[in-house]
């Protein structure tokens, strides 16, 4: 069937703008990092070598002025994500596992019922429980610890990995772990052999998923930290500060706090894509 | 190579029990194929007999040892699993030697002992291909094979052909028989199919809702069901069963059913009590048209055709006598067409008579 060329065009007219908004943060970004501030203050400019010259001045500045606050954030954001993404995918997948072949009963509660209350943890705002957070971590000296953030974000991103990995598990037959407790496993021994290679997508997926949320945290690093344990994100914030808005320095920034998740996609994707098509092995 | 026991074994799911008061002596090297309509619990019992379910009550022992509460890898038993269950993420040498890796076997005695097993099943080719590159036919030896190098006490296999299409089945049905020559094992096979039942096993264990109704060699079963519903099950087409009133005059058994009257000897055939009611049964193969002159010991009934299935030589008939339609297995069609009328002979010596009380076997034929 072929479209009218009216209904084309509205397609690509929505395919278009749609473009647009996803496309011009990233392209004001990438231009703002090559910026220096005449270029952006008073009036914006938007065309590079047309409107402002491309300039690195702004990494310069990072590398140089403030290169030890911007390793200092980088190993901190690094840490504090790769942990906790590791954690909660670890922990995850234990309780995933159980949840999808073990029956529990709390009380009236089943199953279903104890992984809605992992998911229900994501259902308060963050902000409502970010000041127990800091009063329990003043009181246990965590204040200020990239792995007191390492923690939070563990604990944070946990119900995401029970819920991502809860599918996985699901996704694996049963019986292909039954044929390998008769082949002479333990039930670990089958769980780690057997159904932890076969939800290796999904892993994958949970742990990618934790680590962008850990590594864009705003809220927790901004409360949790002060100086010693800051992340990326509030190094970033802290730009816009009484002094005025340092734009090309944040764009700097962010465009190389991009370049590890960048990589990390790219690197994964191919366990991503396969995901889609795990559990392919009919009988 | 072990028997195995089974001593009044019952399992509970909560409310319902899938299987009840089970017991069962399978001898060493046996073909014990446990057969029954989906959820009769023959998929059950075969699983606690694995160790992937729990046992409610009762014992389970296999070869000398009691193995009721032993995990599945302590049993020494092999399975295959309607899915075949492969491992995907390894190839077909790795799901061979997976159990003997479990075990600590040394290397080389691992070749050797999947080697030896691929050879047998004729998949050496496909060692180093994964379960997705493989055909149905071909996943379906993957997984015996990968029962074979264990050198088990015995085989469990839960409805291994089901997967497979029909001409296939039978080719791999008698190299299952032949494996089971050559292997000298004991065998438990599940099935819902009665004739796979009928064609593999040297014993079949008939089941329905968690009761064991019947066990006996293929042959005992066809020709002595011991209630209405091993009558029913075993067979194919299945045997006729039609409500009959029964009288015992002097020598003889008179039975009246659908208009017919039967009048059976009952010389030489024990039959203590005469049921209240009765259901009387006739195999399809036990009616025909009748010929001029039908030979002794039949009964002659009129009866309207009403479908004609060629089989080749012969042909499925239904016959339409008083208000039931009896299937008939008509060795010479002589080209009858549906709707005429015709005579029919029954077999009288071969019928049999069930209590409709108790659905138990009351005269067997003779």
């Amino acid at each position: 069937m072929r479209a009218t060329a009216g209904a084309r065009a509205f397609r690509y007219g929505v395919i278009g703008s749609w473009s647009i908004i996803v496309v011009f943060p990233l392209f004001w970004l990438v231009t703002g990092a090559f910026k220096q501030q005449h270029d952006i203050f008073p009036n914006a400019t938007y065309i590079p070598w047309v409107e402002f010259e491309p300039t690195l001045r702004a990494f310069r500045t990072v590398f140089t002025e403030y290169r030890s606050q911007t390793i200092n954030a980088f190993t901190n954001s690094l840490v504090s994500a790769i942990t906790s993404a590791a954690a909660a995918t670890v922990l995850g997948a234990l309780a995933a596992y159980a949840l999808t072949r073990f029956r529990f009963r709390v009380g009236p509660f089943k199953n279903d019922d104890i992984a809605f209350f992992f998911i229900s943890q994501r259902m308060l705002p963050p902000v409502v429980i970010v000041f127990p957070f800091l009063l329990m971590y003043r009181t246990i000296g965590l204040l200020d610890s990239v792995w007191g953030l390492a923690l939070a974000y563990t604990l944070f991103n946990l119900p995401l990995a029970v819920w991502i990995l809860r599918d996985a598990f699901r996704a694996v037959a049963t019986d292909i772990e039954e044929s390998a407790l008769v082949d002479g496993c333990t039930r670990f021994g089958a769980f780690l052999k057997v159904s932890l290679p076969l939800a290796a997508p999904g892993l994958v997926t949970s742990f990618v998923v934790c680590l962008i949320f850990a590594w864009n945290e705003f809220l927790f690093a901004l409360i949790l930290t002060f100086r010693k344990a800051q992340t990326i994100p509030i190094l970033i914030a802290g730009q816009a500060n009484q002094l005025g808005q340092y734009w090309w320095i944040m764009a700097a920034i962010a465009l190389l706090s991009l370049i590890p998740m960048v990589a990390c996609g790219i690197a994964v994707q191919r366990w991503l894509i396969r995901g889609l098509s795990a559990g392919g092995v009919r009988g | 190579m072990a028997s195995v026991r089974f001593e009044h074994v019952t399992k509970r799911f909560g409310e319902v029990t899938a299987v009840r008061d089970f017991s069962l002596a399978i001898d060493d090297r046996e073909f014990l194929v446990l057969v029954g309509p989906s959820g009769c619990g023959k998929s059950t019992t075969l699983r606690m007999l694995a160790g992937l379910e729990e046992v409610s009550e009762g014992e389970i022992h296999i070869g000398d040892r009691r193995v009721t509460e032993l995990p599945p890898r302590h049993r020494d038993i092999a399975m295959v699993f309607q899915s075949y269950a492969l491992y995907p993420h390894m190839t077909v040498h790795g799901n061979l030697a997976f159990s003997l890796k479990n075990r600590g076997v040394p290397p080389d005695e691992i070749r050797r002992r999947v080697h030896e097993a691929a050879e047998i099943l004729d998949i050496a080719g496909l060692l180093s291909r994964r379960p997705r590159h493989l055909s149905g036919g071909e996943r379906q030896r993957v997984a015996l094979g990968r029962a074979i190098v264990r050198e088990p006490q015995a085989f469990l296999m839960d409805e291994p052909l089901s997967n497979l299409d029909a001409q296939l089945r039978v080719s791999t049905r008698a190299e299952l028989v032949k494996l089971h020559r050559r292997l000298e094992t004991t065998f438990v096979y599940v099935t819902h199919d009665q004739v796979e039942a009928m064609t593999m096993g040297t014993r079949v264990a008939v089941l329905r809702n968690g009761v064991l109704e019947q066990v006996a060699d293929a042959q005992t079963l066809y020709d002595r069901p011991a209630n209405l519903f091993v009558a029913s099950f075993i067979g194919s087409p299945q045997m006729n069963l039609i409500p009959a009133d029964v009288r015992v005059e002097g020598g003889s058994i008179h039975v009246e059913a659908e208009g017919m009257g039967l009048v059976l000897d009952a010389n030489g055939r024990r039959f203590d009590e005469p049921p209240a009611s009765a259901i009387l049964g006739i195999r399809p193969e036990h009616i025909d048209l009748a010929g001029e002159e039908p030979p002794p010991g039949r009964t002659v009934v009129r009866a309207e055709v009403s479908y004609v299935e060629p089989m080749g030589g012969e042909a499925l008939m239904g016959f339409i006598v008083g208000e039931k339609e009896l299937v008939a297995k008509v060795r010479e069609p002589r080209g009858v067409r549906a709707g005429e009328h015709v005579s029919v002979a029954i077999e009288t010596r071969r019928v049999y008579l069930y209590d409709r009380e108790t659905e138990r076997l009351a005269l067997a034929p003779a």
